[in-house]
């Protein structure tokens, strides 16, 4: 008798435990997962529902749109996009740029506000006599068409900034001005595919190899139109690198940077509360079998770190939040997601989706 | 030995290309760099000069047998059973792993978690 009610005793912290684990106002979570999935994850519940079929093949980029009811998924495998609405959760459209010998490379990009053309930057595959590869060109796809076109070419010394893979980018809410994140930021006119500002603050670098950039990985963004998150920055005298918390209003090109510390040897973005007080990101020192994780929560009315925590990190991972901003997560090169307090940064649940995620992202939708 | 000198094309043509390895040898080892001639050579991980590997992904079609950037295993995805999807997707390193945008894009279409399933990843033959 008492052995069985100290069973029900554990059964009841455990079961305690696990709903300690759920946030409060629970979200729906979309993640790329392999072979040619989309997951849909209900927070409540702690578990996968729904897998999306995307017909173009692997999800390597997902975007959620402003007014958060549509999802733009990139895909690898015939470089195809593929729209999904957040509400109903079917695929609305999708189409493959790929066409026989000629194909096209891109990883992530954004839509424009009104939904009809997707940014980003692209290279060309041409098979001829031998396969010839283009230089990285802005690129322009219509979503209605289902076509690239318009391309142009990204300036010399812009190349090595944001012609790698995975840049992150946003469009401002008028449409007029798209901005890359790389190791500098570019504001192009979107009319003219020209780069009309360059400003001197580099992406922090990733936390792993699949996060050299952060093109699925773009911080969840609750505020059309801004764009807030951690950047490095050097003087121009010694080159001392400083991380510090930028802002950015997309629509007029102002921003304010505040250096808060010395840079470390790499960051995973910033995730911001909803009330837009508070900001956690996952800051990583050392290689190797050397490496060290750490959680910094930072004040964001004060720019200052007011916690940190070391946690046991895995060599390539992703950092996400939930949509109330009381859960952190560390997902990505696994099937599962780590689920972390965010006011103690302590474990405290590992939600298993039985599906390896790429790296994708994440999109948290309510 | 050194007392024998080319007589003839072919012989000088073989003694300048030895004189120039063994320069390059020298010049190599005292910037600490890889010698030429070990170039595509096969040599130990322990070995030094170091050989270069290839970041992140294994050198050979066997799961579990892989190194890191830094030659080791410490940095490696545990399991490392974790790691073949990266390889597939953004190395494109046919010989090491199948190639999924080029040539086997079905290669883990029965196989969505990698640490538990991995025996149902396809066969593929050359």
């Amino acid at each position: 008798m008492r052995r069985a009610t100290q069973a029900i005793r554990f059964a009841l912290a455990a079961g305690l435990a696990a709903l300690g684990a759920l946030p409060v106002q629970a979200a729906t979570l979309f993640m790329g997962a392999y072979p040619d999935v989309l997951l849909v994850f209900d927070e409540s519940k702690g578990a996968v529902t729904q897998k999306i079929k995307l017909d173009t093949g692997l999800p390597t980029s997902m975007t959620l749109s402003d007014d958060g009811k549509r999802i733009y998924v990139s895909t690898i495998t015939t470089s195809g996009i593929e729209v999904i609405d957040a509400a109903s959760r079917k695929v609305i459209s999708k189409f493959s740029l790929n066409d026989g010998s000629n194909r096209v490379r891109f990883w992530g990009g954004v839509p424009d506000p009104a939904g009809r053309y997707f940014y980003t930057v692209i290279s060309k595959i041409d098979k001829e006599i031998d396969r010839k590869v283009s230089k990285p060109l802005y690129g322009v796809i219509d979503l209605k068409l289902g076509k690239l076109v318009r391309t142009a070419d990204i300036e010399k010394d812009d190349e090595k900034a944001i012609g790698g893979y995975r840049v992150a980018f946003k469009v401002s809410s008028d449409g007029k001005y798209l901005y890359a994140f790389g190791e500098k930021v570019i504001i192009i006119d979107t009319a003219t595919l020209k780069a009309i500002d360059r400003i001197d603050l580099a992406k922090p670098e990733g936390t792993g190899l699949e996060n050299v950039g952060f093109g699925g990985a773009l911080e969840t963004l609750r505020t059309p139109g801004q764009y807030v998150s951690v950047f490095n920055a050097a003087d121009p005298y010694i080159h001392n690198k400083m991380f510090g918390v930028a802002r950015f209003d997309l629509n007029s090109r102002q921003f304010d940077f505040t250096p808060i510390g010395p840079a470390p040897a790499a960051m995973a973005g910033l995730e911001v509360t909803p009330d837009g007080k508070q900001a956690y990101t996952v800051v990583t020192n050392g290689t190797l079998g050397a490496k060290r994780c750490e959680f910094w929560h930072m004040d964001l009315p004060t720019n200052a770190v007011v916690d940190k925590a070391e946690f046991p990190c895995r060599s390539r991972f992703r950092f996400g939040m939930s949509m109330d901003g009381r859960k952190l997560y560390i997902y990505g090169a696994s099937f599962d997601i780590e689920v972390y307090d965010a006011k103690t940064l302590k474990l405290e649940a590992t939600w298993d989706l039985g599906n390896d995620a790429t790296g994708a992202g994440m999109v948290a939708v309510p | 030995m050194k007392h024998l000198r080319a007589i003839n094309k072919k012989a000088r043509r073989i003694d300048d290309a030895v004189t120039q390895m063994e320069e390059a040898i020298e010049a190599a080892a005292a910037s600490g760099a890889t010698p030429p001639e070990m170039e595509e050579d096969v040599v130990a991980l322990q070995q030094a000069p170091r050989p270069h590997v290839p970041m992140g992904c294994t050198l050979s079609f066997s799961p579990g047998w892989e190194v890191d950037a830094g030659g080791g295993t410490a940095g490696l995805c545990q399991p490392v059973e974790r790691d073949i999807y990266d390889c597939y997707v953004t190395c494109f390193w046919p010989v090491q792993v199948p190639d999924h945008v080029n040539y086997s894009p079905d290669w883990a279409s029965n196989c969505a978690t990698a640490t538990k399933d991995w025996r149902n990843l396809d066969l593929v033959f050359p």
